[in-house]
């Protein structure tokens, strides 16, 4: 039974890498904190569902993301970028505002009930763990949230673009004044954040029904986890991750009373104690 | 705004709103208007935080939702008599509010709008789990008395009455914000939120003010909260969910939060938009965001910002204009 | 020495290993105008940041009217009559000219404050534009809005930095006039730091150079200027 828990808490953890890499790294090279981010899932979620009934699963598994990258291109070059002078409160009541407009397109083009994507053939069977059985998509998915936590830190360590990232979210004017285009670089960074929340969305699919509430239901964990982990920082997210899956999935089962608060304790303990995390050293 | 000026605005406030509660004969209509206001109320509280403070509070449902719970509970406990049942948790609201605004209000920026995020969203889950005293996720009845401050039920009963009992609240809360926010406390607190550092330089103790605001806007929301627990006779935890808080903040910056009358308007408009689109009915929402993308990027200070700029600007254009008569 | 209305004794402010200000002594004697000059960099603000309190001390002290008051806070040596203008305009943006040199006065603890920042308005030039919300002024405007703001309560030193920077000509020239004017009028002395050497030899009673976090030269303005080590070191050779 622990183990069962456990697994479906790492489980959990990967995707909450996958949405919460996205909301880390448009924060840090926006200053945004992105409230439509969980709606973004969402959109991605239910892009996937309609790509794999005319397709399959592995296609809309490529293509959501592709058209959700292509959309967080557009976010920033017609939304973030020309409001980048304003308060970022103001941005943040915006991603509100969009929040709204795109729950009401889900609402609209899918309708209100409860869809069912199935889980792809090739995965569609259990596997044996350590002598435990374990549906193989949801190990899949483990995998899935450790790719794009390996991927995404090797590639902001030892790419070149990976370096201009991490120089434009520490200080985005000398950075452009060594000739980075800053604004190509965003572009392509909070396109990068939404496909990871359109790839969250279309790989939780199988095992978490679709529905109009998806967008609520993981928003308040991706804060956690990032404000817990340190906006600035990817690692901290991975961990608080899979710390919040865990807590989540083992505490349902156990202590279900305390783990739906634990989570907003200790956030609420890290931004009074240190706040730095999200309001930055860096303004 | 002198003291006669906001003397016969009260007045002509109060007026207005008998006018509408006499003529109005259709019970929809007078509900539907009741609910704008008792968020008006709300979105007030919410508007006072931003505007004296400069902070945006994403979890100001807490104290809409928590003062109907409050009173609830003591009135199945038949602790006291309602009346005092009313004063005593608006009174531990703001008691509660600064307390705890003492420890948030140095806390900066955006990580002050996440943090009432949390403080609202963990007082949601614990209501909604808490099945005992709070009726959990079902939530729970009020014991109103027969009689509420000398008002029999039967009268409340009456849209009309309602209405006005609301409308007069609103504009109360005005009238007492109007008041304090004038004076000393007033300027004080808009000094700390234009510059701290020279507000402290100047004499200034930061965080009282503040925390002080704090828990004004969270009274004045707690007051909505009573109004809505006498207006439905019940209370339930969606009503301290962070989407309501997200709702409220909308009316804020769409009616605009600097004039004092602005988020009323912003309610209004939000009512108007859900009940009355008509075909779009199901759309409003997308429309509503629309409507605070649009008003943040063209008129930060929302609809009253920019009617108060069109008037100053046609005023100016008139004295203009007889100058250029005499000549 | 209790003479001196402002007293810097021997101040050292050491950043791990950068010595900002390394054994700085100025004395400010009662209406005088003294000028602080110095390339970028030499420790000018450093030293206004220590005297007011805004940085601590590494070393030595500060005393102002005889009294140490190297302890206090900036809040705290401002009660006491030791005033500063900020060399980014700090104002109170969104309100009104009057009511926040008002409300300024009210918080020094001045009895008759609506007199008070009406004097102080009319000294600088202000009142017409008394009812104005401060973001809506000119620049030269806020500026003096930020200099009324500190001299709320007759502060008895007034220490200025970079008062000058970002005025025209004709607004430097006004500042220096009303400058002069304070000093008699209404009895405050004034320590100031600036780059229009102009405006400083102009002004200034005495004049002290710094460089590199220490004073190099220290007098009347014309010996000053003479000095080959300022000479050399500030304003070039060719000078």
């Amino acid at each position: 039974m622990l183990a069962i828990n456990l697994f479906n808490g790492l489980v959990y953890g990967a995707l909450l890498i996958v949405m919460c890499s996205g909301l880390a790294l448009i924060y840090g090279l926006r200053r945004v904190v992105n409230f439509a981010h969980g709606s973004l899932y969402m959109l991605g979620a239910y892009l996937g569902y309609s790509i794999a009934l005319q397709t399959n699963f592995w296609v809309a598994l490529v293509a959501a993301p592709a058209v959700m990258l292509a959309l967080g291109v557009l976010l920033d070059r017609y939304g973030f970028r020309l409001l980048q002078d304003r308060d970022p409160l103001t941005v943040v009541l915006v991603t509100f505002g969009l929040l709204l407009v795109i729950e009401d397109f889900v609402q609209t083009v899918w309708g209100k009930s409860n869809l069912s994507v199935p889980a792809p053939a090739a995965l569609n069977m259990s596997v044996d763990l350590l002598g435990t059985p374990v549906p193989a998509y949801r190990l899949a998915v483990i995998a899935v949230g450790a790719m794009v936590a390996l991927g995404l830190s090797l590639w902001l360590r030892y790419s070149k673009v990976g370096l201009f990232v991490r120089a434009a979210s520490t200080d985005p004017t000398t950075t452009a004044m060594q000739g980075v285009n800053t604004d190509a670089l965003s572009a392509g960074v909070v396109g990068l954040g939404t496909a990871l929340a359109g790839l969250a969305g279309v790989v939780a699919a199988p095992f978490l029904s679709l529905s109009p509430s998806m967008s609520s239901d993981v928003i308040i964990d991706s804060f956690v986890v990032v404000v817990v982990g340190g906006l600035g920082s990817l690692a901290g997210a991975f961990i608080a991750a899979m710390v919040l899956g865990m807590v989540q999935a083992l505490g349902a089962v156990y202590i279900p009373d305390l783990a739906a608060v634990l989570p907003f304790v200790i956030m609420i303990a890290v931004l009074i104690w240190k706040p730095s995390g999200l309001a930055g050293s860096r303004t | 705004m002198s003291n006669l000026r906001v003397g016969m605005s009260t007045a002509a406030a109060l007026a207005a709103g008998a006018a509408v509660a006499l003529l109005v004969s259709s019970g929809t209509v007078l509900s539907l208007l009741t609910q704008a206001v008792i968020y008006a109320v709300f979105a007030t509280g919410i508007a006072l935080l931003l505007r004296q403070n400069g902070m945006v509070s994403f979890g100001h449902a807490l104290f809409f939702g928590v003062s109907g719970y409050a009173v609830g509970i003591v009135l199945q406990l038949k602790l006291m008599p309602a009346e005092l049942a009313v004063l005593v948790t608006l009174a531990g609201i703001a008691l509660a509010a600064f307390a705890v605004g003492l420890v948030i209000v140095r806390v900066p920026g955006v990580a002050f709008s996440m943090l009432t995020l949390a403080i609202g969203q963990m007082f949601f889950l614990t209501a909604s789990r808490s099945r005992g005293l709070t009726g959990g996720a079902d939530g729970m009845n009020i014991d109103w008395p027969a009689t509420l401050f000398g008002v029999p039920q039967s009268l409340l009963a009456r849209p009309a009455v309602m209405f006005m009992v609301c409308w007069s609240v609103l504009v109360l809360v005005m009238l007492l914000l109007v008041l304090v926010l004038r004076g000393r406390f007033g300027a004080i607190t808009e000094a700390v939120r234009d510059n701290e550092e020279r507000a402290r330089f100047i004499g200034i103790r930061t965080l009282m003010p503040r925390a002080a605001v704090y828990a004004l806007s969270a009274t004045v929301a707690g007051v909505g909260g009573l109004l809505s627990a006498l207006n439905t006779g019940f209370v339930s935890p969606e009503i301290l969910h962070w989407s309501v808080s997200g709702v409220g903040l909308m009316m804020v910056v769409v009616g605009g939060y600097k004039a004092l009358w602005g988020p009323p308007l912003g309610a209004i408009v939000y009512f108007l938009a859900r009940d009355v689109l008509g075909d779009y009915a199901n759309h409003w929402m997308a429309i509503f965001g629309i409507a605070l993308i649009a008003v943040i990027v063209f008129s930060p200070t929302g609809i009253a910002g920019a009617l108060q700029r069109l008037f100053k600007g046609r005023k100016t254009v008139l004295a203009a204009g007889a100058v250029a008569a005499r000549h | 020495m209790s003479d001196y209305v402002l007293q810097a004794q021997d101040v050292a402010i050491h950043y791990g290993g950068v010595k900002a200000v390394d054994g700085v002594s100025l004395t400010l004697e009662r209406g005088q105008i003294h000028g602080l000059i110095g390339p970028n960099g030499a420790g000018k603000s450093t030293v206004i940041d220590a005297i007011t309190g805004r940085t601590r001390l590494t070393r030595g002290k500060v005393m102002l009217g005889g009294e140490d008051v190297s302890e206090l806070g900036t809040t705290e040596r401002r009660m006491r009559g030791l005033s500063r203008s900020f060399q980014r305009t700090s104002i109170f943006g969104q309100m009104a000219v009057r009511k926040q040199v008002e409300l300024a006065s009210h918080k020094m603890g001045v009895k008759d404050s609506d007199a008070d920042a009406d004097a102080v308005l009319k000294e600088l030039g202000l009142t017409p534009l008394a009812d104005v919300t401060a973001e809506d002024l000119g620049y030269g405007e806020q500026r003096r809005l930020d200099l009324a703001l500190a001299l709320v309560g007759r502060p008895s030193v007034l220490l200025l930095d970079e008062p000058m920077a970002g005025l025209s000509v004709k607004e430097s020239l006004d500042l220096a006039k009303h400058l002069k004017a304070l000093t008699s009028r209404w009895d405050v002395s004034v320590l100031l730091v600036e780059h229009d050497m102009d405006v400083v030899f102009g002004i200034s009673d005495v004049v002290t150079v710094f460089e590199l976090g220490r004073v190099i030269a220290n007098g009347a303005p014309a010996a000053v200027r003479a000095d080959p080590r300022v000479r050399e070191a500030y304003l070039g050779s060719a000078a």
